[in-house]
């Protein structure tokens, strides 16, 4: 027996992010049958679409078959009622964030354009703070350097730090998490530790499987390998440039197998990225409404990935703005990696966490 | 002052009582029909919820009431393609198609026997044939032959006009306009079926044993295409587990928004008509609201009592066909929120009403349904201004009728 | 004089191929026929000048058309009304169902041919019973939106009108309300309520007479001719020619429903609801409420019927709920939501609306405590049982009708219109909702079925047409549907009546009064010519010009019955017009054969069928009878209420005369048909055919 008590303010913003009249669902259950992963006992996103009307935001946040939807939209192309499940889906991952954000603000001022400025006004304060302690906050002579401008242990340290708080803060929320989705299903006891879930849901990550499973964007899943391995690449040259930077000489040269490793990267990237936003844009009928939180979050990883290959550039055309180009580029790393649990990025860790919570009660996808 | 006609558009069940109960006040009225005999979608019924009565029955008396009232003229095959002028003093021009088998056909059938042609049977849907020369169906009426042009060869053949002893053929006949003047004009122009093509999840294209609610009247018909047998068109046998799936196009926004009022009854009404047949088969019906209102609740207990048909609340989302041409009907069980693979060896979708295209301009609703914003005059009736069921259409052409005579 | 008769046979169609035209034409020779000719093709214009001609020339009074059956070419043989046609069915029912060029085939056509001539001697051309001083006022019972609908549409067409309301103020439950359900497109605005508008248009009718404070004390007379006494301050007594009756429903007694929480604080029906709204838009409203759908309805232990307005109503009482007080919650627990057909447009109206919450469930329990109730809700779309707790409960109770009792009827089987089931005074019918067991007497609105306003109003319109109707056809002398435009009436010989009640009794229509003693007391007006009446009198003194107890008689008695050694049995068969009679065409007209032995006669309705006709039959020497009619029990097809009903009754009586008569009890058989049984028709026959075979010839052939 579940108390009613709608929380309408809970709802009004849920249907001001999806933009979906959720309100008209008749509970038909079309949606839970045109998903391709919904699981055969209790599917979604017909339950949660009456929880959503109903204004229901416990059962809603912290719910593992939010994270479970891969967002494919083939629910919101077969309704009935034209309520656009997949997009309340979206928003309430949305609303997820910030719920769990610690500090609060922080995923208050990233998930609403009002906040922008602050946004941004926060790395380009405390990089700003970083390089008046180093001694370097000004724009360096000779040729591009930009160990001169940024030094190497100033920088991976402070942004190594930094990245370690926030996900620091990040798994606070992502326990809270964790007990919620417990509480929520009650009569499930989870089997197993964290590390052998996850290596249950391993396949899963590393195939994208469940994404062909997607009828109505056959594009998804080829753009969102494209961007997962392109990233992990550059995760990995970067870690190498740390160390590169540590034992020995930095920068590398632009044949150096790293170097060109990078640069596959950033094509992948590129590609990846470019698909999604031209979908976003110009097929909005299958890939439904996108919000300030998937643009923050896309456009930020594009100029991440743009200002990347623009400063390597500049640094072997020795432009004069390489510096400021670079200040925007740390501006774009922090977007993307500081401010992780946040933005949109964050589905990566709440979505892995759901996945391996659903693998320990052993809800299996379809 | 000499009085002039009401016009009523359309012969079905609707047309045909605004016009009988007109004539009976005094009257003259003069029907008009599009297809070649009266009667509309009804007549192609097997039969009426909730009696499970047949509604030649009810026509039979209707007939019989246009044939003895000399105040009724009625016009087959025939079209409103113009109306002009005002209540009381309308213009109407109408289009005939060309009568080549003319009314002093005694239907003896000898052009039939002769006519090497064949045509797809509209009166069943297309599932049969007939020849280009044909009775419409058994109970016609008006009781004779037709000619169908598409796939007649005319003069080239000639076969049925040497076979004809009645001289009652001519197939130089031609396309005729004519004009009347009439002082109200009834639309009863009814409804047709939605195309069940368009809703792709549902498969109704790749599968013969998918059928639509309308269509499966024709299978299980006594005059129909088993004479009471249903048969699966795919390999011919009997289907021992049929599923109705609801809201077939109905409430849904990519397709009729709009409920149809008349879906859940028919599929109550075909679900017991199986039983009848065959009291051991299975019958699922997937619904999303049980729509049956008023004294037919009785219906809907009727069917709850009857242990072999099971209703579901859940929408069918997805039909698959297996390999032996049975269909894996998926869908939500709401009430216990599970999801449900039924294979069942029929399909039966309960596609809804869709207004008939009227060739003149009349005031439309969102729904294409004509509103009751016209011309002072001009009366809307039944199904064409919005779904309703035999019974309510019969009250709504007899309402039509007291709105007919104002006006003189 | 004598009746001059004409007979015409076609040999077109087959005919001529299955029958020896001019042998049969010597049978109408042997008769006392003027004139006796054949024809290739009577239905072709020759054809018919040959007969129009014919008529007159030599004066003819009657004619026999021996060829197609009467259900076709009505409009070809079409001739002067007092020419008295008969249609010997010889196409549909001879030379397309029997073996062409047989012998029996032959025996078949010429004993039908006898007995077309035995009726037409036997029968006149009707004279319309028309009654002097017919009023064409119409009276409408009930001040409803209903009756004011119908008596606008009344008054519009030209008719004079009574309209009598009993309380002081017209408009029924419409005062009563504060918005109404959008009841045209497009579907999504409450719309303002609209009675100002409608009394409005009522009151500019000269011909509308309203009467508030009145009541009926008795209604007495027929179509044409009701005696209408009122009771009001004036007593006034009008004379009308037909009634609509409207007098609407009530809410079901919520004082049943305490297992929904009435009785509680706080807990009021939809109507109590809208009438607090209506007198107190104001008033603040609290803070959660809850509709509780089908409050009564939907519920064996209730209504077990659907109140078709109660959805609709509640969706309309929540949208306005939500506008004069933005903070509110609105629950609905439902167990379906019904917006049938284009309402839905307005369910997702509402649906649209944040704080409007749905789901289906049922209710578990209502506890009462400090100023809330908290419900239990199970069954729910939510997955789990919810718990609820609001500050106020509507329930959406049904609709139960009035009834008619108040129209006070002086009529013999009582004083309202026969209920059909759950006190609903609604037509049996499908085809024909307006079918009325009181002639010139219509039930409209609410009491005849669940209904919403709209579809009030369009019932109102309808039956206020069949009252206009029954009007001038009772001015034409003629009956209403379904025999429209019979212009025959039973005729009544009362010297010889025993005063024993049964046509009375039996009459679906109540036709009959009666004096003290229990002689009849016809009413034609009120007849609609079933002829169950007559089929019903033991002393046979109820006759029709057309078809009465002679006419059959003589045509059951002109057959030529063999003598029992010719192995050639006789079948009277009586089959009824409207349904098993165009099954029979239609087995013929699809070539499927049956037994030549059987000789058919068309009845109006198998209840017409009287017992002096069987033992006529049985001393004749026919071998078996076979009566088929339409379908009786619950779900009846018997177009005239019961007359396949009175068989089973009316069975035991035969199986009587049988006994008198030392004969097997299979001698008479009845089979119930559906018009479309006609597939089953040659296995009917056939079956009795050969059952009767197996008992052996009747012992009073030949005798």
């Amino acid at each position: 027996m579940i108390k009613v008590n709608p929380d309408i303010e809970f709802k009004k913003q849920l249907k001001d992010i999806s933009k979906s009249s959720l309100n008209e669902c008749m509970q038909c259950g079309t949606c839970s049958v045109v998903c391709s992963l919904a699981p055969e006992e209790r599917p979604f996103p017909r339950k949660e679409m009456i929880w959503a009307g109903w204004g229901m935001k416990d059962k809603l946040i912290g719910n593992t078959d939010i994270w479970l939807c891969h967002q494919c939209g083939d629910c919101s192309t077969y309704c009935p009622r034209g309520v656009k499940p997949a997009d309340v889906f979206s928003a309430i991952r949305e609303i997820s964030y910030q719920h769990y954000a610690k500090p609060k603000f922080l995923g208050k001022i990233l998930n609403n354009p009002k906040w922008l400025p602050i946004a941004i006004l926060i790395p380009v304060v405390i990089i700003s703070a970083i390089l008046f302690m180093a001694g370097t906050l000004q724009i360096p002579e000779g040729p591009v350097n930009y160990s001169k401008f940024f030094p190497h242990a100033w920088l991976n340290s402070s942004f190594t730090f930094l990245w370690f708080l926030t996900i620091g803060l990040g798994i606070v929320g992502l326990r809270n998490f964790w007990n919620d989705l417990k509480l929520q299903n009650p009569d499930s006891t989870s089997t197993g530790n964290f590390i052998k879930n996850l290596l249950s849901v391993r396949k899963e990550i590393i195939l994208h499987s469940n994404f062909s499973k997607c009828s109505a964007q056959k594009t998804r899943k080829f753009a969102h390998l494209l961007v997962f391995y392109g990233f992990i690449l550059l995760l990995f040259v970067t870690a190498f440039a740390i160390y590169a930077a540590v034992v020995h000489k930095y920068p590398l040269g632009l044949m150096h197998p790293f170097k060109v490793l990078g640069n596959i990267a950033a094509v992948m990237l590129f590609v990846g990225l470019g698909i999604m936003i031209a979908n976003r844009l110009f097929n909005k009928k299958d890939f439904g409404n996108s919000t300030y939180t998937d643009w923050l979050f896309l456009i930020s990883m594009f100029f991440l990935t743009t200002s990347g290959v623009v400063i390597e550039a500049a640094r072997f055309l020795n432009w004069s703005f390489a510096y400021h180009l670079y200040f925007f580029h740390l501006i774009c790393v922090w977007f993307i990696i500081i401010y992780i649990p946040y933005t949109k990025f964050g589905h990566i860790l709440f979505r892995i966490v759901a996945m391996v919570y659903a693998a320990s009660i052993n809800r299996k996808l379809k | 002052m000499n009085i002039k006609p009401v016009l009523v558009i359309g012969g079905g069940i609707s047309g045909v009582t605004s016009a009988v109960e007109i004539a009976e006040v005094g009257k003259e009225v003069i029907l008009i029909e599009k297809n070649p005999y009266l009667g509309g979608n009804v007549v192609k019924f097997n039969n009426y919820f909730p009696k499970l009565c047949p509604p030649t029955c009810g026509l039979e008396i209707n007939f019989r009431r246009i044939k003895q009232n000399p105040r009724i003229k009625y016009f087959t095959s025939t079209e409103v393609i113009e109306v002009t002028g005002e209540k009381g003093d309308f213009k109407v021009k109408m289009k005939t198609k060309p009568q080549y088998i003319k009314n002093n056909c005694t239907a003896c059938g000898k052009c039939a026997e002769v006519c090497p042609e064949e045509r797809p049977n509209e009166f069943n849907y297309g599932f049969t044939n007939t020849k280009a020369a044909y009775l419409p169906h058994e109970m016609a009426f008006p009781y004779k032959f037709q000619i169908d042009d598409e796939f007649c060869k005319k003069e080239a053949c000639n076969k049925c006009v040497e076979a004809c002893e009645y001289n009652a053929i001519d197939l130089s006949a031609k396309e005729e306009i004519s004009e009347i003047e009439v002082s109200s004009i009834i639309i009863a122009t009814g409804w047709k079926n939605y195309d069940a093509s368009k809703i792709e999840n549902l498969n109704y294209s790749n599968s013969q044993n998918i059928i639509t609610n309308v269509e499966f009247e024709r299978f299980i018909a006594s005059n129909g295409l088993n004479e009471n047998k249903l048969l699966r068109l795919s390999d011919n046998t009997e289907p021992k587990k049929i599923a109705f799936v609801q809201c077939a196009g109905s409430r849904d926004e990519n397709h009729l928004p709009y409920c149809s009022a008349v879906c859940c009854s028919a599929s109550l009404k075909h679900a017991l008509t199986i039983q009848e047949l065959y009291p051991e088969a299975e019958v699922k019906i997937f619904y999303i609201d049980m729509r049956v209102a008023g004294r037919n609740e009785d219906f809907l207990v009727k069917v709850q009592e009857n242990k072999n048909i099971e209703l579901v609340k859940g929408k069918v989302g997805k039909i698959s066909e297996t390999e032996n041409n049975n269909l894996i009907l998926e869908a939500e069980d709401i009430l216990s929120g599970k999801k449900i693979k039924y294979e069942a060896e029929m399909a039966i979708l309960a596609t809804g009403i869709v207004p008939s295209d009227i060739k003149f301009d009349l005031n439309k609703d969102q729904n294409q349904f004509i509103t009751d914003l016209q011309k002072d005059g001009i009366i809307p009736v039944a199904c064409s201004r919005k779904p309703m069921d035999v019974s309510s259409s019969v009250k709504d052409a007899t309402a039509a009728a007291v709105k007919a005579i104002q006006i003189s | 004089m004598d009746k001059k008769v004409g007979v015409y046979i076609c040999s077109g169609c087959e005919i001529g191929k299955s029958i020896d035209i001019n042998k049969l034409g010597q049978v109408a020779s042997e008769q006392n026929v003027s004139i006796c000719k054949n024809h290739s093709s009577l239905c072709s214009i020759e054809g018919f000048d040959l007969i129009n001609n014919d008529i007159a020339s030599e004066n003819l009074d009657k004619i026999i058309i021996a060829a197609c059956s009467p259900r076709v070419k009505t409009e070809v043989f079409d001739f002067p009304e007092n020419i008295l046609v008969e249609r010997t069915n010889i196409r549909e029912q001879i030379a397309w169902s029997m073996e062409p060029g047989d012998e029996d085939t032959q025996m078949a056509a010429e004993d039908y041919l006898r007995m077309s001539i035995a009726k037409v001697n036997n029968t006149e051309v009707p004279t319309p019973f028309i009654s002097e001083n017919l009023s064409s006022d119409i009276l409408v019972v009930g001040g409803g939106i209903t009756g004011i609908t119908a008596a606008i549409d009344g008054a519009k067409a030209g008719y004079n009108i009574h309209l009598i309301e009993k309380e002081p103020k017209l408009g029924g439950w419409l005062n009563k309300l504060y918005k109404q359900i959008p009841y045209s497109a497009p579907y999504n605005a409450l719309k303002e309520t609209e009675l100002e508008n409608r009394i409005k248009e009522l009151e500019q009718y000269e011909n509308i007479q309203i009467h508030t404070s009145t009541t009926i004390n008795q209604i007495d007379g027929q179509p044409g001719q009701f005696e209408v006494s009122l009771q009001n301050s004036k007593n006034e007594k009008i004379t009308v020619g037909s009634i609509v009756t409207s007098t609407g429903w009530q809410p079901y007694d919520a004082n049943k429903l305490s297992h929904l929480g009435y009785g509680k604080s706080n807990v009021v029906t939809n109507v109590e609801f809208e009438e607090f709204v209506k007198n107190k838009p104001d008033k603040e409203l609290p803070k959660n409420i809850l509709f509780i759908q089908c409050a009564g309805s939907r519920d064996k232990d209730h209504l077990p019927y659907c109140s078709a307005f109660c959805c609709a109503t509640s969706l309309k009482q929540a949208t306005y709920i939500r506008d004069l007080s933005p903070d509110s919650n609105v629950f609905v627990v439902y167990k379906d939501i019904r917006t049938l057909g284009l309402y839905e447009e307005f369910y997702k109206e509402v649906q649209k609306d944040d704080q409007i919450f749905f789901t289906k469930g049922e209710i578990q329990e209502i506890i009462e405590s400090e100023n809330k109730l908290k419900v239990n809700v199970k069954d729910t779309l939510i997955g789990e049982d919810i718990s609820l707790s609001v500050d106020m409960i509507v329930l959406a109770t049904g609709m139960v009708p009035n009834g008619t009792e108040d129209l006070n009827l002086n009529y013999r089987l009582g004083k309202g219109l026969p209920e059909l089931k759950y006190n609903f005074s609604d037509s049996h019918f499908i085809c024909f909702p307006y079918e009325t067991r009181r002639t010139g007497i219509y039930a409209a609105g609410s009491l005849r079925a669940p209904m919403d306003i709209a579809s009030s109003k369009s019932d109102a319109s309808g039956a206020m047409l069949k009252a206009i109707q029954t009007i001038e056809a009772t001015k034409r002398g003629e009956a209403v549907h379904p025999r429209s435009g019979d212009k025959s009436y039973p005729d009544l010989f009362l010297d010889r009546c025993t005063d024993c009640k049964r046509c009375t009794e039996e009459c679906p229509f109540g036709a009959y009064d009666e004096t003290e003693k229990g002689t009849p007391l016809p009413n034609p007006n009120r007849c609609r010519r079933c002829g169950i009446c007559l089929g019903a009198c033991p002393e046979r003194v109820i006759n029709f010009a057309d078809y009465s107890i002679n006419s059959v008689s003589a045509m059951i008695k002109s057959v030529e019955v063999p003598d029992e050694f010719e192995e050639k049995p006789r079948i009277l068969v009586f089959v009824c017009e409207n349904d098993a009679y165009p099954a029979m065409d239609m087995a013929g007209q699809k070539g499927l054969k049956y037994s030549p032995y059987v000789r058919v006669i068309p009845v109006r309705c198998i209840g017409s069928i009287n017992k002096v006709w069987i033992s006529d039959a049985l001393s004749k020497g026919y071998d078996g009878i076979l009566q088929i009619g339409c379908k009786p029990g619950d779900d009846y097809q018997c177009h005239f209420i019961h007359g396949s009903e009175l068989t089973e009754k009316r069975g035991e009586n035969i199986q009587e005369t049988l006994e008198t008569m030392m004969l097997e009890p299979e001698r008479m058989r009845t089979e119930f048909v559906e018009i479309t049984d006609y597939d089953k028709i040659p296995q009917i026959i056939n079956d009795y055919v050969e059952e009767i075979e197996l008992i052996g010839p009747n012992p009073f052939k030949d005798m």
